[in-house]
């Protein structure tokens, strides 16, 4: 059966060139020189007034940089980047950190609100139907917001820039960068140790629940540059958080380069969630331009019982490389992995997860839900693996792909080892338009076809969804354009 | 000859390289075939033996796995043994020796080697892509094998068994089939060994289904527990053939069995059925592609796998459909027992998929015995160990059932009631 037309109106609602947020803001920028050397480090770490550890860690992180070689393993096919070509610095002016939002650039403001994210607290608390959420903006290189600090401090919550809390914080920084991700871990991951420029940190202590959502905007504005932000988000002793990432870009067309690293660390019985509403610019209808997110995200189940969740909506880059992973060290600790990924245009998705299970009794999920259409291709890569220790190790993997015209591929990569008998994995991937099985029953039991079809598209990514903040489900939704609302009922 | 610089040769490689030089030249086959075998040794030679970094071999680290290749042995002897299903029909290849003598109505036979005499064989002696290490390998030193071409409408009574009998040493066979359009059948390829030696055996099947036949093809390995077995079969299939194809490994230390499948007609159906027992430090890999590439076909692939001791076991399965390849219908499953804590199994089943209007799927699981199934047989008075065999055996069998040939269906139980009986 094909593709029916509700679904293919809704991918072409987020096709390639409906992109709502390619718009440019004129701001003055003061950028670093082009290029890459120990100089653009060693500046970049003086504008950010770091201490010479940190800059020690980022010209080793270089030197490494230098000896190795861009990985090709990935189903994606792109012109090679010249690293040289690129601004790595780049920052509003007259941005010597904000002491209130007031002291913020307008048209800064105006930008953020154009994207729909509210930086003024007193706008989230006019909105009576949602809870408040607390937001770092990141602007090219730098952040330059972040709101409800103090409120969050009350609680023994940090929350802030990472720049800052490298100067604020610098025995945390210290204790946990580069524990998970290490410098010397990938190509783009060595890269961004180098050059990171911003992104945000957070610090749960012992047996507190944050009182609210987190959130980071990532907005890449600046011609020519490279965005590489670094995350940190610790989780102590019991402690639970739940971090929202945004990302948008203009419409350009040449390729730009966003290389990220996250790095969370669950101690025991910690739970972090981390959702993402991934839109970057995704090139236009002849595939020109558009971001390239090479991106590394691995979360540490450090502690017992500990439990570390990534949800993903990914509807934009032109190409996206990223695997958010899991290491279940402690025993008892749980990993999951839910994702969407449309791609459309002449979109390039390589993603997927690892769960690496190392503890005892440790276990783990795996959605993943892949639309295709136009030219674009996507694949999951995954892996699950579970060690001669690592006893009674569980897994569940889920992927589906949904294929909308036939110029477009759906691939299914994942990479299942099991090293000892009490492991019990669970793998099922499917590839299919809706089936006719499933129409059938529902138009058995008196729903009409429309309502029908809208219902099983909406399973379809439903697991995905649900698993999303409410506020984010929401963006998500009309992001993928399928409404929840007119389909049930 | 000289490697690619900075590579260093393995011991394996190098007594490959060597072996070359000392075989060629009283290998079968001049002219062409010389230049053909020529071409994928110096291949060999620059690319040599894959490792992990090659992705078709991911899990299996040949330069790393194959510590020595036993050289020629021309003093072990063997002889041909009684086949799998009584009243089949043999043709045995002897310590890489064909014998060619008997005859099948509708089957005209050739021995391999008389194809490379005469240069017939040339044109398939060309590696699959870059990383058909076993193509190369077999390419370069293959002598004998047989020639099957099956006329149109032939309908084979009993079965034909191809069997290599194999004493130490190494041999390279080839088996070229062609089966045209509505012939029936059932072929069983067997490879078995004697003595205690480590042997070296690749052999690879050609196998071509014309348009309506109807095909039951049975690959059975039980080399012995020092052996290395080096397999491929390359398939392609006519308009409404049909094949059911059993892979079945129940020997051998280093044992690779490629299959890659070339869906080249449509209305056909493929149904690809593994059984790999794997005991003692055996390293056994099952690699199978299949290329949907016109519409209208369906492929199913179940493969089971039970794990003992130390031994590895490795599946990589990959469905690809073509844009064009509309209505396929594409099923996988793989399923392991994994029985102790020493032994390890890893699976990599691809899709990947360009066309819309498609059904395929994969599913793979890693389980050990259910301890409900288990504590079921033994309230009944059946002790663990043959409760546990009894389970095992239940996970295999109903693969086998699925052919509906008694004689054959016994035998092949017998094959796994012995391995079982060695290793449970």
């Amino acid at each position: 059966m094909p593709a029916v037309q509700e679904t293919i109106d809704q991918v072409r609602q987020i096709d390639v060139d409906q992109y709502k947020y390619g718009f440019e803001t004129t701001i003055e920028m003061e950028k670093a020189p082009k290029g890459l050397s120990e100089e653009i480090i060693r500046f970049i770490s003086a504008k950010k007034n770091e201490p010479d550890w940190m800059l020690e860690w980022r010209l080793e992180a270089y030197r490494r940089w230098l000896t190795l070689e861009e990985p090709t393993w990935a189903r994606v096919d792109y012109p090679k980047i010249d690293f040289n070509d690129l601004y790595y610095y780049a920052a509003p002016k007259n941005q010597s950190g904000p002491k209130s939002i007031d002291e913020v650039d307008p048209e800064l403001l105006k930008m953020y609100e154009k994207l729909g994210i509210p930086l003024r607290e007193q706008e989230i608390l006019a909105g009576v139907q949602t809870s408040k959420i607390a937001v770092d903006a990141v602007f090219d290189s730098v952040s330059v917001v972040t709101t409800f600090k103090e409120e969050l401090k009350k609680a023994g919550v940090i929350f802030m820039s990472i720049s800052e809390a490298i100067r604020e914080h610098p025995e945390l920084v210290k204790k946990y960068l580069g524990t998970v991700v290490p410098t010397t871990d990938n190509y783009y991951a060595t890269l961004n140790s180098a050059v990171f420029t911003d992104g945000s940190f957070v610090f749960v202590p012992k047996g507190v629940r944050c009182p609210m959502e987190l959130s980071t905007y990532f907005r890449i504005n600046e011609k020519n540059t490279g965005q590489f932000e670094r995350t940190l988000i610790i989780a102590e002793d019991g402690a639970y958080v739940s971090y929202l990432e945004g990302c948008t870009a203009p419409q350009r067309d040449e390729n730009q380069l966003h290389a990220a690293v996250v790095e969370l660390v669950a101690l025991d019985e910690a739970e972090i969630k981390y959702s993402t509403v991934q839109n970057w610019y995704p090139g236009d209808k002849e595939g020109k331009g558009g971001i390239y997110n090479f991106v590394t995200k691995r979360g540490d189940c450090r502690g017992k019982n500990s439990k570390i969740s990534w949800t993903q909506v990914e509807t934009g880059s032109a190409i996206t490389w990223k695997y958010p992973s899991c290491i279940l060290r402690g025993d008892g600790s749980r990993g999951e992995f839910y994702s969407i990924a449309v791609s459309n245009g002449y979109q390039q998705i390589d993603s997927g997860t690892k769960m690496i299970h190392l503890g005892k009794n440790t276990s783990s999920r795996i959605v993943s839900k892949g639309i295709s259409a136009g030219f674009s291709n996507n694949t999951y890569r995954g892996q699950v693996s579970a060690h001669r220790k690592a006893e009674n190790a569980r897994n569940f993997t889920q992927c589906d792909s949904l294929l909308i015209g036939d110029k477009c591929g759906a691939h299914t990569v994942p990479y299942i080892e099991a090293k000892n008998a009490t492991a019990h994995f669970e793998h099922e991937a499917t590839t299919s338009k809706i089936s006719e099985d499933q129409l059938f029953y529902c138009l058995q039991r008196g729903i009409p076809t429309e309502a029908a079809i809208a219902l099983i598209v909406n399973g379809f990514v439903k697991e995905v969804i649900q698993e999303l903040p409410m506020e984010f489900a929401v963006e998500a939704q009309k992001l993928i354009g399928i409404s929840l609302e007119g389909s049930v009922g | 000859m000289n490697m690619q610089t900075g590579m260093k040769l393995s011991v394996a490689e190098t007594a490959l390289c060597e072996a070359y030089d000392h075989a060629i030249g009283e290998l079968p086959g001049d002219g062409s075939v010389l230049a053909a075998r020529d071409t994928l040794i110096s291949d060999f030679k620059e690319a040599g033996l894959p490792t992990r970094r090659v992705e078709a071999w991911h899990y299996t680290d040949l330069k790393a796995l194959l510590r020595a290749v036993p050289a020629f042995d021309p003093a072990a002897s063997a002889a041909k043994t009684s086949p799998l299903v009584e009243g089949s029909t043999v043709l045995s290849v002897v310590n890489g020796l064909a014998d060619a003598r008997a005859t099948v109505e509708g089957v005209t036979v050739r021995t391999f080697k008389d194809a490379l005499a005469d240069g017939t064989a040339a044109e398939g002696l060309a590696a699959r892509d870059g990383d058909d290490a076993i193509g190369r390998i077999n390419g370069s030193f293959v002598r004998d094998g047989f020639v099957l071409d099956v006329a149109a409408g032939t309908e084979l009574e009993a079965p034909l068994e191809i069997q290599t009998v194999q004493n130490a040493g190494q041999t390279h066979t080839r088996f070229p089939v062609a089966f045209g359009a509505g012939a029936k059948g059932t072929i069983i390829e067997r490879h078995t060994a004697v003595g205690e030696t480590a042997a070296f055996v690749t052999s690879i099947s050609d196998i071509a289904l014309g348009d309506g036949a109807d095909i039951t093809w049975v690959i059975l390995q039980t080399q012995g527990a020092a052996d290395t077995h080096l397999g491929q079969i390359r398939i392609t299939l006519g308009a409404d053939a049909q094949l059911r194809l059993y892979v079945i490994n129940a020997g051998g230390k280093l044992v690779r069995q490629e299959i890659h499948v070339v869906v080249a007609g449509e209305g056909t159906d493929l149904k690809l059925r593994g059984i790999n027992l794997l005991g003692g430090e055996t390293h056994n890999d099952v690699t199978f592609t299949v290329g949907h590439d016109v519409p209208n076909t369906t492929s199913t692939e179940v493969i089971r796998n039970v794990i003992f001791d130390r031994a590895r076991g490795v599946f990589q399965g990959q469905i690809r459909v073509a844009p064009d390849a509309q209505k396929t219908d594409a099923k996988m499953s793989c399923n392991t027992l994994l029985l102790s804590d020493e032994a390890d199994f890893s699976a990599k089943p691809e899709l990947e998929i360009f066309a819309d209007d498609v059904q395929c799927g994969h599913g793979a699981t890693v389980i050990d015995i259910d301890h409900v199934q288990l504590f079921y047989l033994m309230a009944r008075g059946i002790p663990e160990n043959k409760a546990r065999a009894m389970l095992v055996n239940a996970f295999v069998a109903e693969i086998v059932e699925e052919l509906e040939d008694e004689p054959l269906v016994e035998a092949l139980e017998g094959v796994i009631a012995a391995w079982l009986e060695k290793h449970a």
